[in-house]
C-alpha cells in the first residue's frame, strides 16, 4: 500500500492536468444535453408532452423534495446491505476459485446463471418466497455477485509473473504467494468490479421495490406515482436513481485510484468469459461434461435447499423437481408447455432483433467517434453515466415515448445494450496498433481508410464480445417491455400468471428465461471463441 | 396523532436486523422508536391489564397505501385494535404482491383479496382459504375511458385496446365472455395503474378503480366515462377478507376482534369522509406520490361501494349467491362453503 500511495503522490501534476479536462468535456456534454432536452421537452415534441422538459422535472422535484429522503434512504440501505453481502460472498468465492481450481469449476454454473439471469424474472419469485425488505436485499446481492466474483478472479490471476517467482525463490509456497502477491495485486481489479457492482445493486433493489410490498424505496415511490400521471415525477425519480448509481460508480473509481496504483478499465472485468464448458486445464471430455453437469446440479441444489431452509409453502415456492413435473407429467402439462413455447417464440426473436439493433447502433456510433475523435472525450463519460441509469425507472418512459408494439421492445433492448457495447467496440477501435495505421497512411490512406483496413477488422472480436455481454441484457429488456407494455411473450406470461395464481407457470417462466439466456449467451460465446481462434487472437 | 405507520416501524426493525449500522444510523427518520411506547400506553389506559396479552396479527393489504385502506389506518391510529388486544402488522401490497400468496407463504393469516382469484386458488390449487367478510360490497373495478372516445359497455371494446392489470385477468376474461365479446377481438395490454397512456390516447380503455382514477384524469382536463364489471354480469365483492383455515381454527376469536375493530375504523371514517385523509398526510399517505385531494375524492367515491346497511364487511345471502353464480358461469366452481358469515354474526 505504501508503494501505491507514493506512486499517487509522485504524479500529482499528471493527475491535476488529466481529470479537469475530463470533467470539463463531461460538463460541456451535460450542458449540451440539457439544452437539447429543455427544448425538446419544453416544446412537447415527443410523445405529446410525456417527455417532459428539464425545468418541469426540476419544478416537480422541488415540490416533492420532502418525499425523497426516506425513499432514497430505504433504497440505498437495502442496496447497500445487499451489496455488502453479495460482495463478501463474491470475493470469498473468487479467492476460493483461484486457490482451488476444482471449486471454480464446480461453482461456475452459479456464475453463468447469475450472469445470464433476467432479474425481472426473479422479482415475483423472490416476493413469493421472502417477506419485507428481504427480496430487494437478495436481488441486490444477486446482481452484485457476478461482476465482483469475476473481478476478483481476474485480479488474483493476472499478476506480474515475476512476483510469485520472487516469493518462491525466498522459500514461499502457494499460500505465501496468495498472501504477499495475489491479494495485493487483486485490489485494483476488485475495485473495478465494485464500480460495476454498485449500480447493479441499486438496480436490483429498485426492481424488487417496484414489485411492491414495501412502504419506502424509490421503486415503491415510482410505483405509487404511476397513478398520478406526472411524467415529470417519473423522470425525477429516474434521475435521482441515476445520480445515486453514478455517485456509487464514481466513489469506487476514486477509491480505486486512491488506494491502488492503477485504475483498471471496467470493461476488462466485464469481458471475462463465463463459459460453461470451456476449461483452463485440459481435461478429458467426459470429465468436462461431468464437471459441467455437476455445476448445473449445484445451481439446482442451491435453488431447492434455499426454499427448504426458508420453509415456504410448496404451493407457492416450487422446487426444480416440481417445475419439471409441472411441465412434463402434471395435469395440464401439455397446455402449459404450449403456452410457454408460444411465449418463447414471441420473445426470443424480438430479443435477437433488439440485440442486433443495439449492436449496430453501438458500432455506428463508435465509428463516428473514431472519425471525430474530439467528440469521444465529451461523450464517453456521459456513456458511463447512462450505463448506471436504472432500467426500472427508464422503461415506463420508453413506453410513453415509443408505444406498445415490437418497436417499444426493440427500443428498450437498444437502451440497455447500446452503451456497454459501444464502450467495448470504441475501445477496440482506439486500441489498434499505431504502426498498422502508419502502414495505411504511408500508402496514402486517410482516416477512413485506416478505419476500414485496421479499425473495423479489429472491432469484429470486440463486437462479438459485446454481443455476448449484451445478450442477457437484451432478453431482460424485452421481458421488461413485455411485462410493462406490449402484453406479449415471456414477460407478459409472467405478469399474467401472477394474477391467475399459476405458481407453476411463474416458476417455469423464471427457470426457462434463465435457461434461454444461458443458452443464447453460451452460443454467442462459442461463436466468439471460434472467431478468436480463427483470427489467431 | 403523529404516529408513524406500522409498516415503517416494521421496515426499520428489519433494517436494523439486516445491519443498518453499515450505512449509518437512519437519523433522518424522525423519532420512530419513541412512538411505539406511546401507542401501547394508550392501550393500557383503555383495556387495563389486557395489554400484556396483546396478540400480534399480520394483515396483507391489496395495494400500496391509499384511501382504499383508510378504515384500517383509523383503527390503528385511534387504538381500536389495541382496545381489542391486537397488535396489527399492516403489510402494504403492490403489483407483484398477490395477497393470496402471502396467506400461503404464511406471511399473514389474513389478507384483502379479489374473490375470483381467491376461489380459483381454492378450487385449482387446493388453497386452504375461507372468506369471512368483504370490504367492498360492489367491486369498484371497472372499464375506464375518456368521454371523447367513450366505452359505455363491453361491446364497445371490440377492436379497441384495453389495458388490464395482472390481478384482474380473470375478471376481464369473464366480463368479456358473459357479454358475448370475443376476447381475440380486444387488444389486451398490461396495465400498471398509470393513466397517462389513456390520457394520451395510447390505449382506449383501462381496467382500474372507478372510484379513484377519474380524479387524476379529470385533473388533466379530460372527462371520464366508466362502467363497473359488477354491472355487466360480474357482480363480485372486492377486497374480501380472506383467512387461512389454520387461522380460523386456532385464532377465530382474534379474527372476530379484528373485524370488530376494523368495522369501527370504517364507521368512524364514514361519519365524515373529509376528516381523516388530511390527518394521514404525514404518516400513511406521506411520500406515496398521491395528493390528499386525490385521497379525499377516493374516500368519498368509495363510500357507497363499501358502506352497507348490515354493517361494513357484511355479506348478504343474495350477494354471496350472486358471487357464486358469476364465478360458476366463468368456470370457477365456487361453493357456499367457501364463505363463512358466522364470524360477522359474533361482532
Amino acid at each position: 500500500m505504501t508503494v501505491a500511495l507514493e506512486t499517487v503522490h509522485g504524479a500529482p501534476a499528471h493527475r491535476r492536468r488529466r481529470i479537469p479536462a475530463n470533467v470539463r468535456s463531461m460538463l460541456m456534454a451535460l450542458a449540451g444535453t440539457a439544452v437539447v432536452w429543455q427544448i425538446v421537452g419544453g416544446l412537447k415534441l415527443v410523445a405529446d408532452g410525456a417527455f417532459p422538459s428539464l425545468s418541469g422535472i426540476a419544478t416537480q422535484f422541488w415540490r416533492d423534495r420532502a418525499d425523497y429522503p426516506q425513499h432514497v434512504l430505504a433504497t440505498v440501505q437495502a442496496a447497500g446491505i445487499g451489496f455488502v453481502i453479495g460482495v463478501t460472498i463474491a470475493v470469498l468465492a473468487g479467492y476460493a476459485s483461484v486457490a482451488w481450481p476444482l471449486f471454480e469449476r464446480l461453482i461456475r454454473g452459479v456464475g453463468v446463471t447469475l450472469f445470464a439471469v433476467p432479474l425481472i424474472a426473479l422479482v415475483p419469485v423472490l416476493i413469493l418466497a421472502l417477506d419485507g425488505t428481504k427480496p430487494r436485499i437478495v436481488l441486490a446481492a444477486l446482481a452484485v455477485y457476478y461482476p465482483t466474483m469475476v473481478a476478483t478472479v481476474v485480479g488474483l490471476r493476472d499478476v506480474d509473473a515475476r512476483l510469485p517467482d520472487v516469493v518462491r525463490a525466498c522459500g514461499g509456497n502457494d499460500a505465501s504467494v496468495m498472501r504477499w502477491v495475489r491479494l495485493r495485486s487483486s485490489l485494483p481489479s476488485i475495485m473495478a468490479g465494485l464500480r460495476i457492482a454498485a449500480p447493479a445493486a441499486l438496480l436490483g433493489a429498485i426492481l424488487a421495490e417496484f414489485g411492491g410490498g414495501v412502504r419506502w424505496g424509490l421503486g415503491s415511490y415510482l410505483l405509487a406515482s404511476l397513478g398520478s400521471a406526472r411524467p415529470e415525477r417519473l423522470w425525477g425519480i429516474g434521475l435521482v436513481a441515476t445520480v445515486i448509481a453514478a455517485s456509487a460508480y464514481g466513489l469506487f473509481s476514486l477509491l480505486g485510484t486512491r488506494f491502488t496504483r492503477t485504475n483498471v478499465s471496467a470493461t476488462v472485468v466485464a469481458q471475462a468469459t463465463p463459459a460453461l464448458l470451456g476449461d483452463a486445464r485440459r481435461r478429458p471430455l467426459q470429465q468436462r461434461v461431468l464437471l459441467s453437469l455437476t455445476s448445473i446440479g449445484i445451481v439446482l441444489a442451491l435453488w431447492a435447499t434455499t426454499l427448504r431452509l426458508l420453509g415456504t409453502s410448496p404451493i407457492v415456492a416450487r422446487s426444480p423437481l416440481s417445475v419439471f413435473r409441472y411441465l412434463t407429467t402434471g395435469d395440464g402439462a401439455a397446455a402449459a408447455r404450449h403456452t410457454l413455447l408460444a411465449a418463447l417464440r414471441q420473445t426470443v426473436p424480438v430479443a435477437l432483433l433488439g440485440l442486433a439493433a443495439g449492436l449496430i447502433a453501438a458500432l455506428l456510433f463508435a465509428v463516428l467517434l473514431q472519425l471525430r475523435r474530439e467528440l469521444a472525450h465529451a461523450v464517453l463519460p456521459l456513456a458511463l453515466v447512462t450505463q448506471t441509469m436504472p432500467l426500472a425507472a427508464l422503461t415506463p418512459i420508453i413506453v410513453l415515448v415509443f408505444g406498445r408494439g415490437i418497436f417499444a421492445s426493440v427500443m428498450v433492448c437498444v437502451a440497455v445494450t447500446f452503451f456497454p457495447s459501444f464502450v467495448i467496440i470504441a475501445q477496440a477501435l482506439t486500441n489498434t496498433s499505431p504502426s498498422a495505421g502508419d502502414v495505411v497512411r504511408s500508402y496514402g490512406g486517410q482516416e477512413v481508410a485506416i478505419l476500414r483496413f485496421v479499425g473495423l477488422p479489429a472491432a469484429i472480436p470486440a463486437l462479438l464480445t459485446a454481443a455476448r455481454l449484451a445478450t442477457p441484457r437484451a432478453l431482460l429488456g424485452v421481458m421488461i417491455a413485455e411485462y410493462l407494455a406490449t402484453g406479449r411473450g415471456l414477460g407478459f406470461l409472467l405478469s399474467q400468471s401472477r394474477g391467475l395464481l399459476d405458481y407453476g407457470m411463474i416458476w417455469s417462466v423464471a427457470a426457462v428465461s434463465v435457461l434461454v439466456a444461458i443458452v443464447l449467451t453460451q452460443l454467442v460465446g462459442l461463436l466468439e471463441r471460434r472467431f478468436q481462434s480463427y483470427a489467431g487472437a | 396523532m403523529n404516529r408513524p405507520g406500522m409498516s415503517r416501524r416494521e421496515m426499520l426493525r428489519n433494517m436494523a436486523l439486516g445491519g443498518a449500522a453499515l450505512l449509518g444510523a437512519p437519523a433522518l427518520l424522525e423519532a420512530c422508536g419513541s412512538s411505539s411506547s406511546g401507542g401501547s400506553s394508550a392501550t393500557t389506559s383503555k383495556s387495563g391489564g389486557a395489554s400484556t396479552a396483546k396478540q400480534s396479527l399480520s394483515m396483507q393489504s391489496a395495494w400500496v397505501n391509499d384511501a382504499e385502506f383508510i378504515g384500517y389506518f383509523i383503527a390503528i391510529t385511534n387504538g381500536y385494535y389495541d382496545a381489542e388486544g391486537i397488535k396489527l402488522n399492516f403489510l402494504p401490497g403492490g403489483p407483484d404482491v398477490v395477497p393470496e400468496s402471502s396467506l400461503l407463504s404464511k406471511k399473514a393469516p389474513l389478507a384483502l383479496t379479489s374473490p375470483d382469484t381467491t376461489i380459483k386458488a381454492i378450487t385449482s390449487e387446493g388453497a386452504p382459504f375461507v372468506i369471512v367478510g368483504t370490504q367492498f360490497q360492489k367491486s369498484p373495478i371497472g372499464v375506464v375511458s375518456l368521454a371523447k372516445k367513450p366505452i359505455h359497455e363491453p361491446k364497445d371494446l371490440i377492436g379497441k385496446t384495453l389495458a388490464v392489470p395482472a390481478a384482474n385477468t380473470l375478471g376481464v376474461n369473464a366480463m368479456l365472455k358473459l357479454n358475448g365479446v370475443d376476447k381475440s377481438k380486444v387488444k389486451i395490454v398490461p396495465y400498471e395503474f398509470d393513466p397517462t397512456p389513456l390520457i394520451k390516447g395510447d390505449i382506449d380503455a383501462s381496467i382500474d378503480f372507478t372510484d379513484d382514477v377519474p380524479f387524476t384524469i379529470e385533473q388533466k382536463g379530460e372527462k371520464v366515462v366508466s362502467f363497473l364489471l359488477y354491472d355487466y354480469g360480474y357482480p363480485l365483492f372486492n377486497d374480501t377478507v380472506t383467512v387461512t383455515k389454520d387461522a380460523l381454527k386456532s385464532n377465530r376469536d382474534l379474527i372476530v376482534k379484528w373485524l370488530r375493530a376494523s368495522r369501527k375504523g370504517w364507521n368512524e371514517n364514514y361519519k365524515d369522509t373529509t376528516v381523516y385523509p388530511p390527518k394521514f398526510a404525514n404518516t400513511y399517505f406521506k411520500g406515496t406520490g398521491r395528493t390528499i385531494a386525490n385521497e379525499l375524492f377516493f374516500n368519498n367515491a368509495a363510500k357507497p361501494l363499501i358502506d352497507a346497511p348490515a354493517g361494513v364487511f357484511s355479506m348478504s345471502e343474495e350477494a354471496i349467491q350472486a358471487n357464486i353464480k358469476a364465478l360458476v358461469d366463468t368456470g370457477i366452481k365456487a361453493t357456499r362453503a367457501m364463505f363463512d358469515t358466522t364470524l360477522l354474526a359474533e361482532i
